[in-house]
């Protein structure tokens, strides 16, 4: 047969965002893919050069658009092991609290987006139901319910307020007994099976060959690498938890894993409520005078923490002035969005596609930044 | 911990001989070598245990005429994070390619091809045009490029036939 080239995207349901792959198909296999970003450039690398330190905050949120802050949390890693700030003990609490609501909302949200590719939207529409109410604690935490602009250089803006951790934990209660209709419509629903057991195969090689982290990683290679227990940021190493593993990876196996890691996410959110020091500072002044003539002293940091789809991480240079002399973002599925859809796309069915893209993970804004 | 960082400097230091190595967080390791080091040097690290490239980029020190090619390594057995620095004439920006070292680099070194004009010998696919199609400027994260004045060239002001002049708290003849 005639080999017929097709568009995946720039729109399609197995991602947030905009990204377009090239397939040249036979009947409906695809045996070329060539993956075209571009669509979502907006310049970030550039835009945060000519900006202050404090003034990026506005800026760094949108570089993930589903998982906003782990951007601000790296970004404030970095600057601060430049600066050489100590945060205070309540801060790094109040982040870990942060971080892990939005893991759980990004992962609810991931999980429930397999309805994209697959065709069941019964449980896109849950999923975005239940992020929204957590959507609604953010709001109410950092009066923003997407890009939050509340990890800062120094700490956090703003203590929780009050009766906020019982109102985190209520929420945590609910969503707990709400997980397992999850679990009920979508794992064991026998459409997701069809499609996704033995399906997207992820073997241990080809992560150490692309540079694969996250679940990909952890679900193949069955070790824990997972930079929240390897390298502890925050006060990580306070909180008990799990990795969970896999030594066979296909999309089920990954959607197995997002789900016990929402659990995890909800025992370190009730641990950190349990944990986290009653009175104390949240926030260190980083300069005396105005935060936005603040100049942070010369040097070249990475920071890094795991996202949802792995390692994130900014390089941060700075040449002793008042904005970044340069920033490069290390995006978590930067390796499998554009390698690995090169690579190991081809060989899929077209229905597959978009499965492949949901289910490696693939986020088109950190690819483009 | 520290103790395997103690030990990790001293072995770099003793087998790649490097210009300079610094500690600038907490796990993380600075080396500087000169950039025909660079292979030598990255193969060695893969095969003690860095086994992912985290990210290539570079830097524009335009000042010095120099790029400064950054590739961070990580160990996960570890936990330990490895900058390798290298700069390059930047008047004449070609490297060789890291890709049959570390493969993944490949989409790496086509987005610093095409972000910082740097050429890698023996990656056929750096020259593509991967983010920016029908990109007709100099590579936009050179520090010469401004993002100001290629926006005004490319999308100018237009000519408005009518021009408003009043303003709130204006007088009667600007608001007329």
């Amino acid at each position: 047969m005639r080999e017929v080239k097709l568009f995946l995207g720039p729109q399609h349901p197995g991602m947030h965002g905009n990204y377009s792959v090239h397939m040249y198909v036979d009947g409906d296999i695809i045996n070329t893919a060539r993956p075209t970003p571009g669509f979502l450039h907006r310049g970030f690398e550039k835009l945060m050069e000519r900006r202050h330190w404090m003034g990026n905050l506005a800026l760094i949120p949108r570089i993930c658009v589903p998982e906003p802050d782990i951007n601000e949390m790296v970004y404030a890693m970095g600057v601060e092991a430049l600066a050489g700030i100590e945060v205070p003990e309540k801060a790094h609490w109040i982040r870990m609290l942060v971080l892990e609501m939005a893991r759980i909302a990004v992962h609810v949200m991931g999980l429930g987006f397999i309805g994209g590719p697959t065709g069941m939207y019964t449980a896109t529409y849950w999923a975005i139901a239940q992020r929204d109410l957590l959507l609604d604690l953010f709001e109410e935490l950092t009066g923003a319910r997407i890009y939050h602009m509340y990890i800062v250089p120094g700490g956090v803006r703003k203590d929780i307020p009050e009766g906020f951790a019982e109102k985190v934990l209520e929420k945590m209660d609910e969503l707990e007994s709400r997980i397992p209709e999850f679990e009920e419509l979508i794992l064991k629903h026998p459409v997701i099976h069809a499609r996704a057991k033995d399906n997207i195969l992820l073997p241990a090689e080809v992560v150490w060959e692309l540079g694969v982290t996250g679940i990909g990683m952890r679900s193949s290679t069955g070790k824990k690498n997972d930079l929240r227990k390897v390298k502890p940021y925050a006060r990580y190493d306070q909180v008990e938890f799990e990795v969970p593993t896999a030594e066979y990876s296909d999309a089920l196996t990954r959607l197995n894993i997002k789900v016990k890691e929402i659990y995890q996410s909800i025992g370190i959110v009730r641990q950190v409520l349990a944990k986290m020091p009653e009175e104390g500072e949240v926030r260190v002044p980083v300069a005396p005078g105005n935060a936005l003539r603040w100049t942070v002293p010369a040097g070249m940091v990475y920071s890094a923490v795991e996202s949802n789809r792995g390692e994130y991480g900014y390089f941060i240079v700075s040449d002793g002035k008042e904005m970044p002399y340069r920033i490069a973002v290390r995006g978590a599925s930067y390796p499998q969005g554009l390698m690995g859809v090169e690579k190991y796309l081809k060989g899929y069915r077209i229905d597959d596609a978009s499965l492949w893209m949901d289910s490696m993970g693939v986020c088109s804004p950190e690819i483009d930044r | 911990m520290m103790n395997s960082m103690n030990k990790l400097i001293d072995e770099i230091r003793v087998t790649l001989k490097p210009l300079e190595i610094l500690v600038p967080a907490d796990r993380q390791i600075a080396c500087i070598v000169e950039p025909g080091e660079v292979h030598r040097a990255l193969a060695y690290l893969k095969s003690s245990g860095f086994a992912q490239l985290s990210i290539l980029t570079c830097v524009d020190w335009i000042e010095d005429g120099e790029f400064e090619l950054v590739y961070i390594l990580m160990n996960w057995n570890e936990g330990i994070h490895v900058q390798l620095r290298a700069r390059i004439d930047r008047n004449e920006p070609v490297f060789n390619t890291i890709t049959h070292i570390y493969p993944g680099a490949r989409y790496y070194e086509r987005e610093v091809h095409e972000f910082f004009g740097i050429e890698f010998k023996g990656n056929e696919d750096s020259y593509k045009p991967l983010f920016l199609e029908r990109w007709d400027a100099i590579p936009p994260l050179r520090k010469d490029f401004d993002p100001q004045a290629y926006s005004d060239s490319k999308f100018p002001m237009r000519d408005r036939d009518r021009v408003f002049k009043s303003r709130i708290g204006g007088t009667e003849d600007e608001r007329s």
